[in-house]
C-alpha cells in the first residue's frame, strides 16, 4: 500500500466521513438485523415498530437450528469443501500460472486464449448434463461432486500468471536452472514461496465462493448428512411454514464462521483484491 | 471476478532458460501443470456444454423418451412470451443492479482515495462484509426487510404516511429488490478494484490540476474517471457474465411461487426459466434450448465487451 | 480428444436413457435398511420413529427434501441419473407425470399390491395406475375439507362461534363471502388469508370434472364448473375480505400467529401446519364444514423407484404403515385422513377430538366431506393448470391484474405452458 499516490492536499471534509459512515451502515446493517431477528421470535420480528435491539432468545433459537437440521455436520462439510477448494485452487492456479508466465511450450498462446474463453462459459446453463456426468461417475450426494468441479478456476490462473510475471525475474530462474534444479523443484523452492501471499488471497476468495455456493450443491446433495451450510439454511425454511427467527438464526450461524475468518484475514483479503487489480 | 483484462494479456515470451540439457520431464512439465485445469474443465464445462447443444434438438423427457425434433425447440422458444419476459427481466435486473453499483463504487473509491483519510482500513474492510455473506442468507434478510405487511422498510414508508409497497408482486418492485441484493453484495468489491486503480494514478496529475484551479468535481471528471476507464469496462464485462446467470436471488425471493418468481413471472430470469423447464416441467430438451440461447447471449455480450476493452486504451499518462 | 468427447457423449446418452444400473445391494444392508425421501411439514419423522419401534432391526434413512413440488423435482433428477431413494412420497398433483412413465417405478403388483388394492378409495388408488395396468404408488392420505376459524375473533366480530352454527352461516360459497364482508366490516381486518388457495382451490376441488373429462381430454377452458370456481375467487377479491398473503409464505405464517385473518381453508393435513405454525393459538381454533359440502384437496402416494436397491424393505414399510389399521393409527396421531374407507365408521376414528381445535370431532368432519365426493380425473398437466389459474387470481388480488381479463390471461398462460 503506497500512500504517495493518493489525492493530496486539503483536509478531509466532514461529509466524506458522513458518506462513508452511511456506506458502512448500509453494508453492516443487514447482518445486524439478521442477528436481531435471530434473537427474538417471529412474532417479535413482525411487530411494528420493530425491535432494533437483540432479544434474549438467541440460544433457544440456535438450539432449534441444531435440532432441526444437522447443522454441525453441515458446517464441517462446508469447511471441508471450501478449504479443499481454496487450497487446491491456490496450488493448481499457481502451477498453471507459472507455466503460462515463465515456461515456453508449443501451443501456449492458444491454450491461454482457451483459458480466457472458458471464463465466458456460463456454467449454470449446463447444469442438467453436469448432473448426469456426476451420476455417471456415481458421485451424486458426495462432497467430491462439489470439490472437483470447483478446482478449475480460469480467473485464478490469470491472477497467478500476472503475479508470477511481475514478482519473479528470469535471472532467478536462470540461476536455479544452472544449479541443475528441475522445473518442479524450481516451482516449489523458488516460485511458490515468492507468490505465497497472492496464492493465499486467491485461496481465500475461492474459500468464500465455495462456502456461499448454492445452486450446484442444491442439485447434487440429497442426504442431510451431506448438506453444506447453504443447503441447511434452505432446509430450515420448510415449504409450508417458516419460522423467521429460525431462518435468520440459521443464516446468522452460517455466516458467523466467515465473519470470524474475516476478522483475522480481512485485511489481507482487502490488500489482495487491491493488489491483484488493474494497474492501469 | 477477474482482475486483469484478458484482452490486454498479450504474452511476451521470456527468454528461455538456457538449459544445459533439457530433460524430457521438463519439456512435459508445463503441460502437466496446466492439465488439471483443462481436464476438469473438459469434464464439467465443455462436455456438458456440447451435450446441451445435442439435447436441445430433442424432445427429451429425462425419465421417458427422447425424440429427435430438430429445430422445433428453438422455433417454440422464439415464439414463447415467457422466454422474452425472462430476457426482459434479466436485462432489466442486470441494468438496475449495475448502474447504481458503478456509481456508488466510483463515489466511494473517490472518497476512500484520500491521503489523510482516517480509519481507512476499517472502511475498506466494512465494504467487503456483504461479499462474505451468502446469497441464501442475503435473500432471507432482504425479503424480510422488504416485506409488504411486516417489513422494516415498509414500516418506515408507513411512518411517513405512504401506502406500503408490495415489492415482490410488482415488476419494478421485484427487480429493484433483487437489484438491491446484487448491488449490496458487489459494490464493496468493485470499490476496492477501483480504488486500487486510482492509487496507481500519479499524484502529480491531481496537483497540477489543482494548480490550474480545478476543483474536486473537475478533478473527478477529468482525472478519476478517465484513469478508471479500463477497470470500469472490465467490471462491466464480468458483471455481465455474472448478471446474465442470476438465479439464487429470484429463486429465494418468492418461495411460494416455486421457480417462477411471482404470479406473473415478474422477476423470472433466464436461468430460473431454464431451471423451471428442466427440473420443474421435465422438459430437458426445451431447457437445453434455453441454455443455448443463454450461451449465445453471453457470447454476444462478452464479444461486445471484448471488442470494447481492446479499443479503449487505458488512460496511462 | 474428439473421440473421447464422442464416446463420453454416447455413454451419457445411454445413462440418460437407462440411468446407471441398480447394482446389487450389499449383503449386510439388504432388507435391513432403506432410503426414504419425503417432504417437510407433515411430520414424517414421527411415522418413521413409530415404524422403528416395531422393527428395531431396520434402519430407515429419512430425508425431508423440501416442499412437495421440490421433492418431485428431486425425484425427477434422481430418476434421470443418479442415486435414487428406495421409497419416495409423491404429492397427488405431481403424480400424473410419473404415472405416464411407469417404467421408472417398481410395479407394486409384483410385491402384492393387488391384494391391497380394494382397501383404498377407488378414485384415489386409480390415479396411481398406469396405462399398462401397473400400480406405481400406494395412497397414504386424502385431504378432505373443512374451514378452520378463530372463535375469539368471530366473537369480537359478533358472529356465532359454535361450529354447527358457523357451518350454517355458509351453505354456499356466496354466503361464505357475505359472511366475510360482515366480519371485515365489523373488525376492519381481513377475513381469509387469500382468494387463490382459500377459495378458488377449494371450490375447484368440489367439481364433477375438473381440468380433464373422464376420457382424459383437457377441458380446463370450457368447463363451466372451473369458470364458476374462478369467478368465486375473483368475487372474494372484489369483496376485499382477503389478507392477500400467499399460502405458506413467511408473512402468511406470521399472519396466523398474529390473528391477521380469522379463517383458513383446512384440509386435514393443514391441521398439523397450524399447530406447528402458531402453537400459542391452541384452543382458539375450531372447525366448520366447507361451503358446498364435499371435496378433496391434496393427498399423497408412496412409490418405489425401479432402481431402488432395497425395494423389499421399502415395500415392508408401505404394507405395514399403509394398511387400514396403520392409516387409522396415523390419523389419530397426526390428523391426515386415511384413504381406506373401511375404517371411516370405526369408533376409533369417529371419536377423535382435536384439543387444538376446541375438541372438534375431526374424524367425522373430514370423512363426511369425502363421502359425497364425485371423483374427477387428474391429468398430466393438472398441476400446471391449477397453478396458472391461481396465479391469475393472485395477480388481480395484488392489484396488478384486471379482473375482466383474468380468465383469458390464465387460459393464455396455460396454453403457453402446455404447448397447446
Amino acid at each position: 500500500m503506497t500512500t504517495t499516490n493518493r489525492r493530496s492536499g486539503d483536509r478531509v471534509r466532514w461529509w466524506t466521513y458522513a458518506l462513508l459512515a452511511l456506506a458502512v451502515f448500509a453494508c453492516v446493517f443487514p447482518l445486524y438485523w439478521m442477528f436481531v431477528v435471530a434473537t427474538t421470535d417471529t412474532a417479535a420480528a413482525t411487530e411494528l415498530p420493530p425491535e432494533i435491539v437483540p432479544g434474549g432468545n438467541f440460544f433457544h433459537l440456535a438450539e432449534l437450528v441444531f435440532t432441526t437440521v444437522p447443522f454441525v455436520q453441515s458446517i464441517v462439510n462446508s469447511l471441508v469443501v471450501a478449504a479443499t477448494i481454496g487450497a487446491g485452487q491456490a496450488v493448481l492456479c499457481a502451477l498453471a500460472g507459472f507455466a503460462f508466465a515463465k515456461l515456453r511450450f508449443r501451443g501456449r498462446n492458444v491454450l491461454l486464449l482457451v483459458v480466457v474463453l472458458t471464463m465466458t462459459v456460463p456454467t449454470e446453463l449446463a447444469i442438467v448434463p453436469r448432473y448426469m456426468i456426476i451420476s455417471w461417475l456415481e458421485w451424486t450426494d458426495t462432497l467430491q461432486a462439489l470439490i472437483v468441479p470447483g478446482l478449475a478456476n480460469a480467473f485464478g490462473i490469470f491472477w497467478m500468471r500476472q503475479h508470477i510475471s511481475s514478482a519473479i525475474s528470469d535471472e532467478i530462474l536462470q540461476a536455479a536452472r544452472i544449479d541443475g534444479a528441475t522445473v518442479w523443484q524450481i516451482f516449489w523452492r523458488v516460485v511458490f514461496p515468492l507468490v505465497r501471499p497472492a496464492a493465499f488471497v486467491l485461496g481465500l476468495l475461492g474459500f468464500v465462493t465455495a462456502w456461499n455456493d448454492f445452486l450446484w450443491p442444491f442439485v447434487v446433495l440429497k442426504s442431510p448428512e451431506m448438506y453444506t451450510v447453504q443447503i441447511a439454511i434452505k432446509a430450515l425454511q420448510n415449504s409450508f411454514a417458516i419460522d423467521l427467527g429460525l431462518a435468520m438464526s440459521g443464516s446468522f450461524l452460517a455466516t458467523l464462521p466467515l465473519i470470524v475468518l474475516f476478522v483475522f484475514v480481512g485485511r489481507r483479503m482487502v490488500a489482495g483484491i487491491m493488489d491483484g487489480a488493474f494497474k492501469g | 471476478m477477474t482482475t486483469i483484462s484478458p484482452a490486454r494479456a498479450t504474452i511476451t515470451p521470456p527468454p528461455a532458460p538456457a538449459a544445459p540439457r533439457r530433460r524430457l520431464t521438463d519439456i512435459l512439465a508445463p503441460y502437466a501443470y496446466i492439465a488439471p485445469f483443462f481436464a476438469i474443465f473438459a469434464v464439467f464445462g465443455l462436455i456438458p456444454l456440447l451435450f446441451t447443444f445435442y439435447v436441445a434438438l430433442f424432445d427429451w423427457n429425462p425419465i421417458g423418451d427422447h425424440v429427435f425434433i430438430g429445430w422445433d425447440n428453438f422455433t417454440r422458444l422464439f415464439g414463447d412470451v415467457r422466454f422474452w419476459n425472462a430476457v426482459r427481466n434479466t436485462i432489466s435486473i442486470w441494468f438496475l443492479s449495475n448502474v447504481p453499483q458503478l456509481a456508488f463504487a466510483l463515489l466511494l473509491a473517490h472518497l476512500l482515495n484520500h491521503v489523510r483519510l482516517r480509519f481507512a482500513v476499517f472502511f475498506r474492510m466494512s465494504m467487503l462484509v456483504p461479499y462474505i455473506t451468502s446469497v441464501a442468507a442475503t435473500a432471507i434478510v432482504f425479503s424480510q426487510i422488504f416485506d409488504r405487511d411486516y417489513g422494516l422498510l415498509n414500516w418506515l414508508i408507513g411512518l411517513f404516511g405512504f401506502e406500503h409497497i408490495d415489492f415482490v408482486q410488482s415488476v419494478w418492485g421485484s427487480h429493484v429488490l433483487i437489484a438491491v441484493m446484487v448491488t449490496w453484495r458487489w459494490t464493496g468489491y468493485t470499490t476496492l478494484l477501483y480504488l486500487a486503480s486510482l492509487q496507481a494514478v500519479p499524484r502529480g496529475i491531481y496537483e497540477a490540476a489543482a494548480v490550474d484551479g480545478a476543483g474536486t468535481w473537475r478533478q473527478f471528471l477529468h482525472i478519476t474517471i478517465p484513469s478508471l476507464r479500463p477497470v470500469i469496462v472490465f467490471t462491466i464485462v464480468t458483471s455481465t457474465i455474472y448478471g446474465l446467470q442470476i438465479f439464487t436471488e429470484p429463486l429465494l425471493v418468492s418461495r411460494t411461487t416455486l421457480n417462477t418468481c411471482g404470479a406473473v413471472r415478474q422477476c423470472q430470469t433466464l436461468t430460473l426459466f431454464l431451471y423451471e423447464q428442466g427440473f420443474g416441467q421435465f422438459e430437458f430438451g426445451y431447457a437445453s434450448a434455453i441454455g443455448v440461447a443463454l450461451f449465445l447471449m453471453v457470447v454476444v455480450f462478452a464479444g461486445i465487451n471484448f471488442y470494447l476493452s481492446t479499443r479503449i486504451r487505458p488512460g496511462r499518462p | 480428444m474428439v473421440a473421447a468427447v464422442g464416446s463420453a457423449l454416447a455413454v451419457l446418452a445411454m445413462s440418460g436413457c437407462s440411468g446407471s444400473s441398480g447394482g446389487t445391494p450389499s449383503e449386510s444392508a439388504a432388507g435391513k435398511s432403506f432410503e426414504f425421501w419425503s417432504f417437510t411439514g407433515i411430520n414424517q419423522k414421527a411415522d418413521v420413529a413409530k415404524y422403528k419401534e416395531k422393527r428395531p432391526d431396520v434402519e430407515v434413512k429419512l430425508t425431508e427434501v423440501g416442499g412437495a413440488t421440490e421433492t418431485a423435482q428431486a425425484l425427477t433428477t434422481a430418476l434421470a441419473g443418479g442415486k435414487v431413494p428406495d421409497l419416495v412420497l409423491i404429492q397427488g398433483d405431481n403424480l400424473p407425470k410419473f404415472v405416464q412413465q411407469p417404467q421408472n417405478f417398481v410395479d407394486l403388483r409384483t410385491l402384492g399390491a393387488d391384494k391391497m388394492k380394494s382397501d383404498y378409495l377407488d378414485w384415489v388408488i386409480s390415479q396411481s395406475v398406469a396405462k399398462d395396468g401397473s400400480i406405481i404408488g400406494i395412497p397414504t392420505d386424502v385431504g378432505g375439507m373443512a374451514v378452520a376459524y378463530r372463535t375469539d375473533l368471530f366473537k369480537e366480530a359478533g358472529l356465532p362461534t359454535d361450529r354447527d352454527e358457523v357451518s350454517k352461516l355458509w351453505p354456499t360459497w356466496d354466503a361464505f363471502i357475505e359472511t366475510g364482508k360482515k366480519y371485515t366490516a365489523a373488525t376492519g381486518k381481513a377475513f381469509i388469508d387469500n382468494a387463490g388457495t382459500g377459495i378458488f382451490y377449494q371450490a375447484v376441488n368440489q367439481v364433477s370434472q375438473k381440468y380433464y373429462d373422464p376420457a382424459g381430454n383437457p377441458v380446463y377452458d370450457k368447463n363451466p364448473e372451473v369458470k364458476a370456481a374462478f369467478d368465486l375467487g375473483l368475487k372474494a377479491v372484489a369483496a376485499k375480505i382477503t389478507a392477500r398473503q400467499a399460502s405458506f409464505s413467511d408473512a402468511w405464517s406470521a399472519g396466523i400467529k398474529k390473528g391477521d385473518f380469522a379463517v383458513i381453508a383446512a384440509p386435514s393435513w393443514m391441521l398439523g401446519q397450524l399447530k406447528d405454525n402458531a402453537p400459542d393459538t391452541k384452543g382458539k381454533w375450531d372447525l366448520a364444514k366447507i361451503p358446498g359440502g364435499a371435496g378433496n384437496w391434496g393427498g399423497s402416494y408412496l412409490a418405489i423407484p425401479k432402481r431402488a436397491k432395497n425395494p423389499k424393505a421399502a415395500w415392508e414399510y408401505i404394507s405395514s404403515t399403509q394398511s387400514p389399521q396403520g392409516q387409522l393409527q396415523h390419523f389419530t396421531e397426526a390428523g391426515s385422513l386415511p384413504t381406506t374407507p373401511s375404517v371411516y365408521k370405526d369408533p376409533k376414528l369417529t371419536s377423535v377430538k382435536e384439543p387444538f381445535f376446541n375438541d372438534a370431532p375431526i374424524g367425522t368432519i373430514y370423512t363426511d366431506s369425502l363421502l359425497g365426493l364425485k371423483p374427477f380425473l387428474i391429468g398430466p398437466d393438472s398441476a400446471v393448470m391449477g397453478q396458472e389459474f391461481l396465479n391469475a387470481i393472485t395477480n388481480v388480488e395484488q392489484g396488478k391484474g384486471d379482473p375482466a381479463k383474468a380468465w383469458d390471461a390464465a387460459l393464455t398462460a396455460i396454453r403457453t405452458a402446455i404447448g397447446g
